[in-house]
């Protein structure tokens, strides 16, 4: 297991010192040359100067201006030297003759004697320029070499972090598995122990989860039906003894059960199409047929309330879904629909596509729900109004919150909306074709 | 001056920077224990080569020190092999092979810094130059160790082939200082590179440290070479097959 700060810190270190003392040292290369250069240029001078001395009327351009005054006469001057005095202060000074700006050194030895040598500052300063971009040109050429450098080892010293991050983001939300990494380096080893830590638990939470309800459910069922057995059972009883019931006891007792038993399979069925726990086995399926028998199984419920019911739209719709799953959300909205609507109410389902989207549409002419209750009936138990619903109907609150769930594991949209008719509620569901 | 002091840590550490990179890679898990072997034999050698040095250079008809430093070299090159061929010695043996070339570099540095000729060198140079030629020696060394690190990680068997070129470096080395001696006849010389890859060139100096490179090798140099190598890659091979 490597540190990430060790690493870092090491390989960056390593990395400036190398290249900073490699462009000093090539520095310090280039400034020797330079200074050669320059020093053999002063004897040049120099040698030219004195060979001057003794070739009478050369004019052999100098890099130096020179004058030797003697008693006040001038004995000696070379070729850019002027006739009158270069600088009459002694030391170093600046003048402007023959076009030029010179840097001049006067100096009196004795007091007959006076030596005044100058140099042009242009020249002056061409030479120190050379001389400081020579020490200067390695180390901003390392420049780029070292922001590529850095930029490589960062990237690769924080590469576990970018897999780390890959692997989260390309997980799916029921894979609770855990994240495999190689080489994973100490700042990271923690963060991921407990991450995996984390999704271990969920998985455990929602496993429990999952079979607590389902178990519960199923344990019910049971005793439910045995109840209902029972109930009918001591109605009939009741009937043929000729006891009456002027409170109607029995029949809520019975309608209670009922609603016990619908939701005790809206629960296993919520189980069952909940995104986290259900496996969808996608298949090749037509809608439209699938529409048809949900309607040909609600048939009996929907001409026993003297119902009107239509299929409009297309006759075979292809999309990839699983079918269980599908055929329980249109029997809920079928379901709903029926439940909700009056006696000789109109129930119509449309099926169409949109681009790269299967559209169904159902909608009544019931009651219909006000807007500001459209995103809280997509909640597990929730129902307008209450357990006393207006209509009367028996209802778990769970309908609705299945067909989300399937629309959601189908990856497609679910909308609500006022009825076509005068009335009544409008679910448009989009699936991906 | 400067550039001399450098120059000459340089050519002294390179090479034991590089081989003790590569061995650390090798020996990564007990580096503590590597460093201990390593540290040992190193400090006593180089004391004991130091303390010596004038009577071991009058030796031989005063070629004592160069027969000592290729028996060094030779030694450090066995060890190699040594360390290659048998598991339960591999660290033992590498650290000592490390040692050996540790004090080749560690007299030849103490020897330049106390030689009545540094009059030249200034202290300010001295300690300049080799604070230069450390911390380059040092920054590759460290570069090196990632870099291996690296190929291992991604399953590129480089450290056979980095080790044998190590070790046959330091035959190179030996070979040299026999020519030298005139204990080796050097034969006929086989090419001159010096014009495409210069000796003082950084990357020929880099060279130079890691394989032993030469611009101008004899026939007996090369011939050791590739024998060396050879004999060095088959050793590494086998441990690699073994593992």
């Amino acid at each position: 297991m490597r540190s990430l700060r060790r690493y870092l810190v090491t390989v960056l270190i390593a990395l400036f010192t190398l290249i900073s003392f490699v462009a000093a040292l090539q520095s310090y290369k280039q400034r020797a040359i330079r200074a050669e250069a320059l020093f053999d240029q002063d004897l040049q001078v120099l040698a030219s100067s004195l060979s001057q001395q003794y070739q009478a009327g050369s004019q052999q351009e100098l890099g130096l201006a020179l004058q030797v005054w003697q008693k006040g006469e001038l004995v000696y001057r070379s070729a850019l030297a002027p006739e009158t005095s270069m600088s009459e202060a002694e030391g170093f000074s600046e003048h402007n003759f023959a076009g030029k700006r010179w840097r001049v050194f006067r100096q009196t030895p004795t007091d007959l004697l006076t030596v005044i040598v100058a140099q042009p500052l242009k020249q002056r300063q061409q030479l120190a320029d050379e001389v400081i971009t020579a020490s200067i040109y390695p180390v901003v050429l390392s420049l780029p070499l070292q922001a590529l450098l850095i930029w490589l080892v960062v990237s690769k010293a924080l590469s576990p972090i970018k897999r780390f991050s890959a692997q989260l983001s390309s997980k799916k939300a029921n894979d609770l598995s855990p994240v495999e990494l190689d080489q994973v380096p100490a700042e990271l080893d923690q963060m991921l122990k407990t991450t995996n830590q984390l999704f271990a638990r969920l998985a455990d939470a929602f496993e429990r989860e999952k079979r607590f309800a389902s178990d519960v459910a199923h344990e019910l069922r049971t005793p439910l039906s045995v109840l209902q057995v029972n109930l009918h059972n001591a109605s009939q009883q009741w009937q043929h003894s000729g006891i009456s019931d002027p409170e109607g006891s029995m029949l809520a007792l019975q309608a209670g059960v009922e609603r016990m038993s619908a939701l005790i399979e809206q629960i296993m069925l919520l189980n069952r199409t909940n995104p986290e726990h259900f496996q969808a086995r996608t298949e090749q399926l037509d809608l439209a047929g699938l529409c048809r028998q949900v309607v040909a199984d609600w048939y009996p419920h929907i001409d026993k309330k003297q119902q009107q019911i239509e299929l409009l739209g297309l006759e075979h719709l292809s999309l990839k879904g699983d079918a269980f799953a599908l055929r329980l959300l249109v029997s809920n909205l079928v379901g709903n629909a029926s439940k909700y609507s009056a006696v000789g109410g109109s129930i119509q389902l449309e099926l169409s596509t949109n681009q790269q989207q299967a559209m169904l549409v159902v909608q009544d002419n019931g009651p219909g729900i006000a807007p500001e209750e459209y995103s809280r009936v997509f909640d597990r138990f929730y129902r307008v109004g209450g357990d006393r619903h207006q209509s009367g109907t028996i209802g778990s609150g769970l309908g609705l919150a299945i067909v989300r769930d399937i629309v959601v594991l189908h990856q497609g949209r679910i909308s609500l909306g006022a009825s076509d008719f005068s009335s009544g509620l409008k679910v448009t569901v989009e699936l991906p074709l | 001056m400067l550039i001399n002091t450098v120059l000459m840590f340089l050519r002294e550490l390179l090479p034991l920077c590089l081989l003790l990179a590569t061995l650390l890679v090798w020996h990564r898990s007990v580096w503590r224990s590597f460093a201990l072997y390593f540290a040992f034999p190193s400090l006593l050698m180089l004391s004991l080569i130091s303390l010596q040095m004038v009577w071991i250079s009058e030796q031989l008809d005063g070629l004592g020190l160069e027969l000592l430093y290729s028996f060094l070299y030779l030694s450090c090159f066995v060890l190699l092999c040594l360390s290659a061929l048998k598991a339960q010695w591999a660290l033992l043996s590498s650290a000592f092979a490390a040692a050996c070339l540790f004090s080749i570099s560690g007299s030849n540095l103490l020897l330049y810094i106390w030689l009545p000729g540094q009059a030249e060198n200034t202290p300010a140079d001295l300690v300049l130059g080799s604070a230069l030629g450390v911390g380059i020696g040092a920054s590759i060394a460290v570069l090196w160790y990632y870099l291996l690190t690296e190929l291992k990680q991604w399953r590129i068997q480089s450290f056979a082939l980095l080790l044998s070129l190590s070790g046959a470096r330091q035959v190179m080395m030996t070979s040299a200082l026999l020519i030298q001696s005139d204990w080796l006849v050097a034969g006929p010389q086989l090419w001159q590179t010096e014009q495409l890859l210069s000796e003082q060139s950084e990357l020929g100096f880099f060279l130079q440290a890691l394989m032993g490179y030469e611009a101008t090798p004899s026939l007996s140099q090369v011939l050791l070479y590739v024998l060396c190598f050879t004999v060095l890659f088959w050793c590494c091979s086998l441990m690699e097959k073994k593992r």
